[in-house]
């Protein structure tokens, strides 16, 4: 069975998969879908969902179903950039850390703890104020929480791997580090690495959205946490404002987790065969 | 009537796997007082059938047809609650690793206790009285601190032991041993042995012995029941078996394994190839700051190495064989001596001016299944090294296909995956991944000690025709004597990190100067029975 069957296989990560692939087409689809932009003000606030408006209006009368697939975009954007950056850098440090061990993996430990100790939201928060609140800054302050697991998943599994014979055989045969860390280790610690991200995408968007509730979002651009914390004080008048935004968010999140789960099944040969 | 009766036993495997019945229709008798082997190579079901008769068969495996009777009652007819009371009780076992099998985090004296209180209702002071008594019998000395150690501060003989007599705590009637020798050194091996014969005859039970090793059988077996592809094939006395084996795949296994009546002759002197000096090598324990003292794994060890011989370096776990061969290759960096490869002193060169030089000494692992990147197809394998060199792919992948015919593989597996091959197959493949290289020096760390015995006779065929052909200089690592005798033209045996003794295979085996490399050659299992 091949690795795409054996993933879609199965109906836990298949559903995961529609339904991530349905976000993102309604995400990239938006300025096909609707005729106006995420803040044009199309009517009345705080309409309920009705003929019209799908999904209502918020606190200024802008067109809630615009709001949310206009958000999606944002929402991704951010979890894929910021996952992307952040396995970059915690696969590198993981990778080197764990294939020399010794004293450069006890410096860059360190490093990587140090990172981890720090209440990681708060670091977010204070280098998005600091940096002026903007998509970058949202991105490098999600990636700089976020690298150390990585890292450590990334480490953990080299350690492990480079007393492997086949990764002696490799430097008896002459190979440099450089090309036994990318082609002999690395694709053997994939499986690990493609579970977590597909975790992380999740937990970025929630960071991201806590961070736009608060207020940190970019203020040009709107997002599920951002439709969130500017309704906030509607909330017990017009449910729908705050409750549809945390449905978004939590559907694209658990989807995230069950491909996550299913990828975790699908790349262990052991499964399944 | 005898204590455990198996007949006709079925035990089918859960779908999709390579064949549908692990255990065929297997009956066998076990007497009191009677020792009883089942012999058979990986995928017998030798173990499966042990395991049917604790109740032991793992998730999606079941027994399909036929019946356990021991002591006249069906084991496979009775609840999970009546068995589990049989369990130590009426029947006990062994495994072969025993540090899976104790709790690493508890002490021996609490882990034998514990087993003792599941079944009895006695105080904690009586039960470690006890204890202390079972540990005893097994020979274990300093009773006291050992109660109060914990297992990985134990050897594994003895773990071995503690194993043994949390089995025996209870009293039971038949004891299941699977594979308890395998893990361990050939001298405990020979320990435990005759432990389990003593036992046996002091408290007159009966024990079903699982072991592919007919050196062991013909060490401990009373009766024996050989297995393969889930069936008997043959059954009867040990001496009968051994003397005169009636089926053919038991005339095969018993010629498989290596006698040492024969010994290759010293080649005539040459310049040597590789010359050892003082090799040491120092591993510290412990953390960078750690003050706990070096461990020297090898002390001062000189050996030389000539084109067309193979050289063996056999010694028990911790001798520091594995380490030396670790330090001639480069994988390890030594900490003293020389390693001159003809002119060039490759012991501390820095790693830019020495590979250019790595392609003249390349090496065989122990582990068929570790050995072999998992991603990667056999092509792919076996051209990094050239490619890691500068070659010509093209060429690369043509001499790869040389190879594994060399090999006694076919060409077209190359575009296949590793998991795709026998553990035998595998080996070879590793093998022709050192010789893509088109190397001087071999050095071969246990490449037959995770095979089976007959697969292990061919690969030590093929290691043997490929040093003449090529007239590779051979450095043979091993645990096992009998391998040893069967390819070395001369012999260094290894203990401590030290050389105990060397000299030409013959000289070592039948006329040894130490008192070491008699106690090995004694601890043979089926010493001067086969």
């Amino acid at each position: 069975m091949s690795f795409a069957a054996r993933f879609l296989s199965r109906p836990v990560p298949l559903f995961g998969f529609v339904v991530f692939a349905a976000i993102v087409a309604i995400a990239l689809a938006a300025p096909l879908l609707f005729a106006h932009g995420p803040m044009a003000i199309v009517g009345m606030p705080l309409r309920p969902p009705g003929p019209g408006l799908p999904a209502g209006s918020d606190v200024i009368g802008r067109d809630m179903a615009v709001g949310l697939a206009y958000g999606a975009r944002i929402s991704l954007l951010v979890g894929v950039a910021s996952t992307c950056c952040a396995v970059g850098i915690g696969v590198l440090l993981g990778a080197v850390a764990g294939y020399y061990g010794g004293v450069v993996d006890d410096l860059l430990m360190q490093i990587t703890e140090f990172f981890q100790i720090i209440p990681a939201f708060m670091l977010a928060m204070v280098l998005v104020a600091f940096l002026q609140p903007s998509l970058s800054s949202t991105v490098i302050g999600i990636t700089l929480i976020t690298w150390p697991q990585v890292a450590r998943v990334v480490r953990g599994q080299f350690l492990s791997l480079r007393s492997r014979e086949f990764v002696e055989a490799a430097r008896v045969l002459g190979m440099s580090d450089a090309r036994i860390i990318f082609t002999q280790v690395l694709p053997n610690a994939l499986p690990p690495i493609v579970v977590i991200s597909s975790m992380m995408v999740g937990n970025a968007i929630l960071t991201e959205s806590a961070l736009s509730f608060l207020g940190l979002g970019d203020p040009d651009l709107l997002s599920w946490g951002t439709m969130i914390g500017s309704s906030r004080v509607a909330m017990w008048v017009a449910w729908w404002t705050t409750v549809l935004p945390g449905v978004c968010i939590m559907v694209t999140v658990l989807a995230l987790n069950f491909i996550g789960d299913g990828l975790n099944d699908a790349l262990n040969p052991r499964r399944g065969r | 009537m005898p204590l455990l009766a198996i007949k006709d036993l079925t035990i089918a495997l859960p779908p999709g796997s390579d064949r549908p019945l692990a255990v065929e229709e297997v009956s066998l008798e076990v007497k009191p007082k009677e020792i009883v082997c089942i012999v058979g190579e990986s995928g017998s079901g030798k173990s499966l059938t042990a395991h049917a008769v604790m109740g032991l068969l793992p998730g999606r495996v079941a027994a399909t047809a036929g019946s356990i009777l021991f002591d006249g009652a069906d084991l496979l007819r009775e609840t999970p609650e009546a068995l589990r009371k049989r369990r130590g009780r009426d029947v006990a076992m062994i495994f072969q690793d025993p540090m899976a099998a104790l709790n690493p985090v508890v002490m021996i004296g609490r882990q034998v206790t514990e087993q003792i209180r599941a079944h009895e209702h006695i105080s904690e002071v009586a039960a470690l009285k006890r204890a202390a008594e079972l540990l005893a019998e097994m020979g274990l000395k300093d009773v006291p601190s050992l109660l109060q150690a914990y297992p990985h501060q134990l050897s594994g003989g003895q773990r071995q032991r503690v194993m043994i007599a949390m089995a025996l705590s209870l009293g039971p009637r038949l004891l299941i041993a699977d594979e308890p020798t395998t893990a361990l050194d050939v001298t405990t091996q020979a320990q435990i042995l005759k432990l389990i014969r003593r036992l046996q005859a002091e408290r007159e039970m009966s024990v079903l012995f699982i072991t592919h090793d007919f050196g062991v059988v013909a060490d401990i077996a009373d009766k024996v029941v050989v297995m393969r592809h889930g069936r008997v094939v043959e059954s009867g006395a040990t001496s009968g078996v051994l003397g005169e084996p009636a089926h053919s795949y038991t005339r095969a296994l018993i010629a498989a394994v290596p006698k040492g009546d024969r010994y290759l002759p010293v080649p005539a002197d040459s310049v040597p190839l590789v010359a050892v000096k003082n090799l040491t090598k120092r591993f510290r324990r412990g953390g960078l700051f750690s003050r706990a003292p070096h461990v020297t794994a090898v002390d001062a060890v000189s050996l030389t190495l000539r084109r067309g011989e193979t050289l063996g370096i056999v010694g028990e776990s911790g001798s520091g064989k594995s380490t030396l061969a670790r330090c001639v290759i480069r994988l390890l960096d030594p900490d003293g001596g020389e390693v001159r490869l003809e002119d060039a002193d490759i012991a501390h060169m820095k790693e830019k001016s020495l590979r250019p030089l790595r392609r003249r000494i390349q090496m065989v692992f122990q582990d068929p299944f570790s050995s072999l990147n998992p991603r990667e197809i056999v092509a792919d394998i076996l051209i990094a090294g050239p490619k890691s060199f500068g070659e010509d792919v093209q060429e690369a992948r043509a001499r790869a296909a040389e190879m594994l015919r060399l090999v006694g593989l076919n060409p077209q597996t190359m575009h296949r995956f590793p998991h795709e091959f026998s553990g035998g197959q595998r080996q070879r493949i590793g093998l022709a991944r050192a010789l893509m290289l088109r190397p001087d020096v071999l050095i071969a760390d246990e490449p037959v000690s995770a095979l089976d015995v007959t697969v292990q006779a061919q690969v030590l065929k093929l290691l043997d025709e490929v040093r003449q052909q090529m007239n590779l200089a051979m450095l043979f690592i091993t645990h096992d004597m009998r391998v040893a005798a069967e390819v070395c033209h001369r012999v260094m045996v290894m203990r401590q990190g030290r050389v105990v003794e060397e000299g030409p295979t013959r000289d070592i085996f039948t006329t040894p100067a130490s008192d070491y490399t008699r106690a090995l050659l004694a601890a043979i299992p089926g010493h001067g029975a086969l």
